[in-house]
């Protein structure tokens, strides 16, 4: 090997704390960009792969009870591939040791061997359940605690209870893909159905379509037409759904929030190429004498430049080789984890060709690139400055080390400011004690490494930060739609009850304010050529009810006097993006379609379909229910969620015993709590990025730290020559790393501002496909604060120990 | 007679101005008892991947209090390691360091830190000062250090120094705005910051002109007045003029201050070499050392006592020719000319008196292997003959007249 790329390999592998701070520094990029890209990739196919693999159905009918006439009806539909038809309905159901009541949608099907539409992708035990036994979707795992060979306790419609095993669980991708609020799933078999007191009956219809299974256009018509078929056949429809064979329903907002993490995952890499060239700005600093020696025995610039870029290159295989084997499992994990999330499954193990191709351009590129400006500006020093021994000096004080030595410099403007600073201060009685007067004015010596060591510790802090507010903009958001829910408790009944009477009973219950009938009617939205665009609930609370609070976009509230009047959620945009309060809208309610009026546009979130709101005084009467209603709100005295639960079960229990026929009791927060819980995921995602940008912030405070550590070797050796000890040493380290976290942190209060609107935006739109208002929080900040301090510190802290555990004799002899 | 003294003062190195207490007397200022730092058998062996190399040989050495010390040595010679086991800025292998009554390495690294920052003062070749702070604060910065003085008291100090050390006017001003010599001074103002007992210096003046390095040993000389102790390392023979003491360093070992002092023109290695060869005798006050007309072996030189030269009459009545101190030699005459001695030498009646013996024949290699020694030696000879002479007729003009 010849001699200089054997210097090249000992550079490599002598000074090993640095070689690992470069490499790490490559490595957090390289891997963050290599888990995200490859998560992008393998989710961005899977989650539709494996959606299309179980065989989703296109429509989904929700009928009155029908029997196998209709299906077969369906079946000989020419444009239909496979049907299948289901009971699905509700019920409550708890462990037997336990008092805590979930509620499962139970989806009866004839024939599990047979299915063809929508499947089930076994996972324990077995998947087809007998009579009087159930499979559980996995997810109910999550609130039961319950395996195959344990039991359930079913709650049946008079009250009494039914024991039944579960003998399997299985994993259903397909069935409320799109809605992640809905309850999970058990399945059992159609002559299972007595047992649970119910009519063996079909209520759903699950197809697919023949052909062009992707075209929405024509799986709407499909359904359109089925729909008016067999509502003629005297079969009404009540909701329809329509949905892409290859599209996961959820895939949008999804790849929404991978592109987020895919642009935090680019700003890791900046940042931890501004911490790469930091790293080899201050080895070539350290490596000027070595390019003296170079130079001055026949070295030529073009020499050096190759013998550093083939370090850089080193650097970046180091750092390719652990990124790749890492980000290949990281990618899959998070792949995996997104996925177990969303309910679906991914292809297998495979390394993405895309994300490695990523990783590779970027573990070289991003370390040249960095890299390229300190090493040409070090391969062109002269001999003489290389070795002349101006190895530490200051950007402030560049020049010939000869004649710094032989005749006084003026001071620069920053230094006299400094000094002018510190004895106005003086003068005012202020007086900076020297050790920390040392770590203030060390913070402002190396300033070009200074800004980059803080541009990477502020965006850390700036992204945390806006995360948290993210987070509670998104929470406050979900709140706000807490004021669609002021009701305590929700009791709806199978049948209408006349309000008055509900009233009298509730009113005897203690801690009960207030009780509300409300409508409910579902409805299909129209498009003008008569095909169904939206599912719609239209909810209709007396028009005066405070029990809603909505946040209006547009228009006006209902009115009691309002006829064929609603206001609608923002959902609406999505079908009719130019609708206006004013503009008429056609429903389908009841098989009769009607014009309607919006009067209002809302906004909301979290529920499948569109939610608009008619006054209960018009509705009750066009529903021929005047005085009567299905579904009941009650007001407490309290409006906590135990006390909800509590009470939800009291007012079950409470109506049951006195002959109502109630279909459930749900406490009012409990819709929200879910949304909630599902945007928890989200907010985790973000936080996990910002922590990995907080991360590399540190890691770059942690090199920066080191290095100013190593060029002042000889100030700490004086330091301790005149009576500093390991404390005082160790201190001052750490409190110039203290002051950078608390100028970041100044820094990432006002950057913070700017990325809580832009995230904030992304996401609310990602999610809620409309700008939200955001919100700050003092937590983030707070949060950030203690963190920055604790890594500034932290970050200080091995080259403080190492500073400390110098002797003197090392530290001038560094000289 | 010419002495010891004379001798080295005369040497051609030898310029600037003497000490006023070595001109006074070869003791230190200080009272015996009155030891300051206490080296014992101190080993240093530095260990690298070429092998281990010992640096001090198991050094002894006492500094008392208010002595102005320059340690001296060639370049390898170990000096600057003996300065870094009194500072204790390194470690010995092996032996004790004893400086103000505590033994400096049974502290950890950080305590003797704080040690050092209120009992020693250092002052270094570089100056060392930190670049970031001004001349005012680089010298408040010890105090707060070691957390001497109230705080409000800490600046005045610290411009009483710069003032004392003629800085006042750049108190404000960072180093690198200042000369070299100015950053020394303020390195100085610094050292004494804590106001401790020892400045120990590592040749303070090697990166200053002779002008300005004039004004240090200066400020030195008035500090060591005030009754400071400075041990200083040098390689200027210029300084050590002007210093109580000088310790020589060759090869890690101590050479008797004795043999440098007697012996100037040998090489260190050869001091060295007289050094390890010569042996203590020891002579009750009134014990004749050598008596006339008998044969002399050994070349002496006084360590410790006084000695008189003396002439005894027929009457055996004496005449003392010359009192000799601790530095001075005696017994050249009879190795250089041959013959049997021409007087008396005995322990002075005051007190003992300790010598540093040097066999016939070590001493004639000495002389073959330093011709400039034998040259000096050779006139002192002729000028004790002469007036040994001299001396002689007055005694018979005496006697007969």
């Amino acid at each position: 090997m010849k001699p200089r790329w054997r210097k090249v390999l000992l550079d490599l592998i002598e000074n090993k704390g640095r070689t690992l701070l470069v490499v790490l520094s490559i490595f957090v990029g390289v891997f963050s960009i290599g888990v995200i890209a490859g998560a992008y990739v393998i989710i961005a196919n899977d989650m539709s792969a494996s959606y299309a693999a179980n065989q989703p159905a296109n429509l989904e009918l929700r009928m009155e009870d029908f029997d196998e006439d209709i299906l077969t009806t369906v079946r000989n539909t020419r444009e239909i591939g496979e049907a299948e038809a289901r009971r699905v309905f509700n019920i409550r159901v708890r462990t037997p040791d336990s008092d805590q009541w979930s509620t499962l949608d139970i989806i009866a099907m004839d024939d599990f061997q047979a299915n063809q539409v929508n499947l089930l992708t076994p996972m324990r035990g077995s998947t087809n359940p007998g009579k009087n036994e159930v499979l559980l979707e996995r997810e109910a795992l999550e609130d039961l605690k319950v395996d195959v060979g344990g039991n359930l306790v079913f709650e049946l419609p008079d009250g009494t209870t039914k024991t039944l095993p579960v003998v399997g669980i299985v994993q259903d991708p397909t069935t409320g893909a799109d809605d992640f609020l809905a309850p999970p799933y058990g399945y059992i078999a159609m002559d299972t159905l007595p047992t649970l007191r119910m009519p063996g009956t079909f209520n759903r219809i699950y197809a697919t379509v023949s052909e062009n299974g992707d075209d929405l256009a024509h799986i709407r018509t499909v359904g359109t037409d089925l729909k008016d078929k067999l509502e003629k056949a005297g079969t009404p429809v009540i909701r329809t759904r329509f949905s892409k064979s290859h599209e996961h329903p959820l895939a949008a907002t999804v790849n929404a929030i991978l592109g987020i993490l895919l642009a935090l995952g680019v700003l890791i890499v900046f940042l931890s190429s501004s911490l790469i060239a930091n790293t080899l700005s201050a080895l070539l600093n350290q490596h000027l004498r070595h390019i003296g020696v170079i130079k001055l025995v026949g070295g030529r610039n073009r020499q050096v430049l190759a013998m550093y870029l083939t370090l850089i290159m080193a650097f970046g295989v180091l750092a390719l080789i652990p990124a790749v084997l890492l980000g290949g499992q990281g990618a899959y994990g998070l792949a995996a984890f997104i996925a177990s999330q969303l309910s679906f499954n991914l292809l297998g193990y495979r390394i993405v060709p895309l994300a490695f191709g990523i990783q590779i351009a970027v573990g070289l590129l991003v370390p040249l690139v960095s890299g390229l400006a300190p090493v040409i500006s070090g391969s062109r020093v002269t001999v003489l400055r290389a070795i002349s021994g101006e190895l530490a000096l200051d950007e402030s004080q560049d020049g010939d080390e000869d004649a710094r030595v032989a005749s006084p410099k003026s001071e620069s403007r920053w230094e006299r400011f400094q000094t002018r600073v510190t004895n106005a201060l003086a003068k005012r009685g202020i007086h900076i004690p020297r050790p920390l007067l040392i770590s203030l004015r060390n913070t402002f010596r190396r300033r070009g490494r200074l800004a980059l060591t803080l541009f990477t510790l502020t965006m850390g802090g700036a992204i945390f930060i806006a995360v948290f507010n993210v987070r509670v903009t998104l929470f406050d958001y979900i709140g706000a739609i807490g004021r669609y829910f002021l009701a305590d408790v929700t009791v709806d009944f199978d049948q209408p009850y006349r309000i008055h009477e509900v009233q009298q009973f509730a009113a005897q219950v203690p801690g009960v304010q207030a009780v509300e009938g409300w409508q409910f009617v579902g409805t299909e939205l129209l498009y003008p050529d008569g095909t169904v665009a939206e599912n719609m609930n239209l909810l209709a609370p007396p028009a005066e009810s405070k029990l809603v609070n909505p946040i209006l976009v547009e228009g006006r509230w209902i009115l009691p006097s309002d006829v064929r009047k609603l206001a609608i959620s923002e959902a609406v945009y999505d079908p009719f993006p130019d609708l206006r309060a004013g503009d008429n809208l056609r429903l389908k309610i009841n098989g009769l379609e009607e014009d309607w009026q919006v009067v209002g546009i809302f906004k909301f979130v979290g529920q499948e379909g569109i939610l608009a709101y008619a006054p209960y005084e018009y509705v009750s009467v066009a529903n021929n229910l005047t005085n009567r209603a299905y579904t009941y709100r009650i007001v407490l005295d309290r409006h906590d969620r135990p006390y909800q639960d509590q009470m939800a079960e009291v007012f079950d229990r409470y109506f049951r015993d006195n002959g109502f026929k109630v279909r459930q009791a749900r406490a009012g927060l409990a819709s929200l709590d879910v949304a909630a819980d599902s945007l928890g995921i989200l907010v985790t995602f973000l936080m996990i990025m910002a922590l990995l940008t907080a991360s590399v912030g540190s890691m770059g405070l942690t090199g920066t730290m080191g290095m100013n550590v190593l060029e002042r070797t000889r100030e700490i050796g004086i330091m301790r020559a005149i009576g500093a000890g390991n404390k005082v040493i160790m201190r001052t380290v750490i409190a110039e790393g203290v002051v950078i976290g608390l100028i970041s942190f100044g820094l990432a209060i006002l950057l913070s501002i700017p990325f809580t609107y832009l995230l904030s935006t992304i996401v609310s739109l990602a999610v809620f496909e409309t700008p939200i208002q955001v919100v700050f929080t003092p937590i983030g900040y707070l949060i950030w604060l203690g963190l920055v301090l604790a890594l500034s510190a932290f970050a200080s802290l091995l080259p403080a120990r190492n500073a400390a555990r110098l002797t003197i004799r090392e530290v001038l002899a560094y000289e | 007679m010419v002495s010891a003294d004379r001798q080295t003062s005369s040497a051609p190195a030898s310029r600037g101005r003497k000490h006023p207490r070595q001109q006074e007397d070869a003791q230190p200022a200080g009272s015996r008892n009155d030891v300051l730092i206490q080296m014992r058998d101190v080993v240093k062996t530095f260990k690298n991947a070429a092998g281990e190399f010992t640096a001090l040989k198991g050094v002894d050495l006492d500094i008392h209090r208010g002595e102005f010390a320059a340690i001296v040595g060639k370049s390898g010679s170990g000096k600057s390691t003996l300065l870094n086991m009194i500072t204790g800025i390194d470690h010995p292998t092996s032996g004790s360091v004893v400086i103000g009554g505590v033994d400096i390495y049974r502290m950890t690294e950080s305590q003797r830190s704080l040690w050092r920052g209120q009992n020693l003062g250092i002052v270094f070749q570089f100056f060392q000062l930190l670049p970031m702070l001004t001349l005012l604060e680089n010298v408040m910065l010890p105090m707060d250090y070691v957390g001497l003085y109230d705080f409000e008291e800490r600046p005045k100090r610290a411009m009483a120094l710069l003032e004392m050390v003629g800085l006042e006017k750049q108190a404000h001003t960072l180093p690198l705005a200042v000369s070299t010599g100015q950053q020394q001074a303020a390195a100085i103002a610094r050292a004494l910051a804590t106001n401790p007992p020892l400045l120990v210096a590592d040749e303070p003046t090697g990166n200053l002109d002779s002008r300005t390095s004039e004004a240090i040993i200066d400020l030195f000389d008035e500090l060591v007045g005030d009754g400071k102790t400075i041990v200083m390392v040098t390689h200027d023979p210029s300084l050590t003029s002007r210093t109580s003491r000088t310790v020589t360093i060759s090869d890690g070992v101590l050479i008797s201050e004795i043999v440098a002092r007697a012996l100037p023109l040998l090489s260190h290695a050869q001091m060295l070499e007289v050094t390890q060869k010569f042996e203590r005798q020891t002579f009750q006050p009134g014990e004749d050392i050598i008596r006339r007309d008998e044969r002399v072996d050994y070349f002496f030189m006084i360590e410790n006592g006084e000695v008189d030269v003396v002439l005894q009459g027929k009457r055996r009545d004496d005449t003392v020719l010359a009192r000799l101190k601790p530095g001075d030699f005696f017994g050249e005459i009879e190795l250089v000319r041959g013959g049997k001695s021409i007087a008396n030498v005995r322990a002075a009646a005051e007190g003992p008196v300790e010598l540093l013996a040097l066999s016939r024949a070590d001493f004639n290699q000495m002389l073959e292997v330093s011709p400039l020694t034998q040259e000096a030696i050779s006139k002192v000879v002729q000028e004790r003959l002469k007036e040994h002479k001299a001396t002689d007729r007055r005694k018979k003009w005496r006697l007969f007249g």
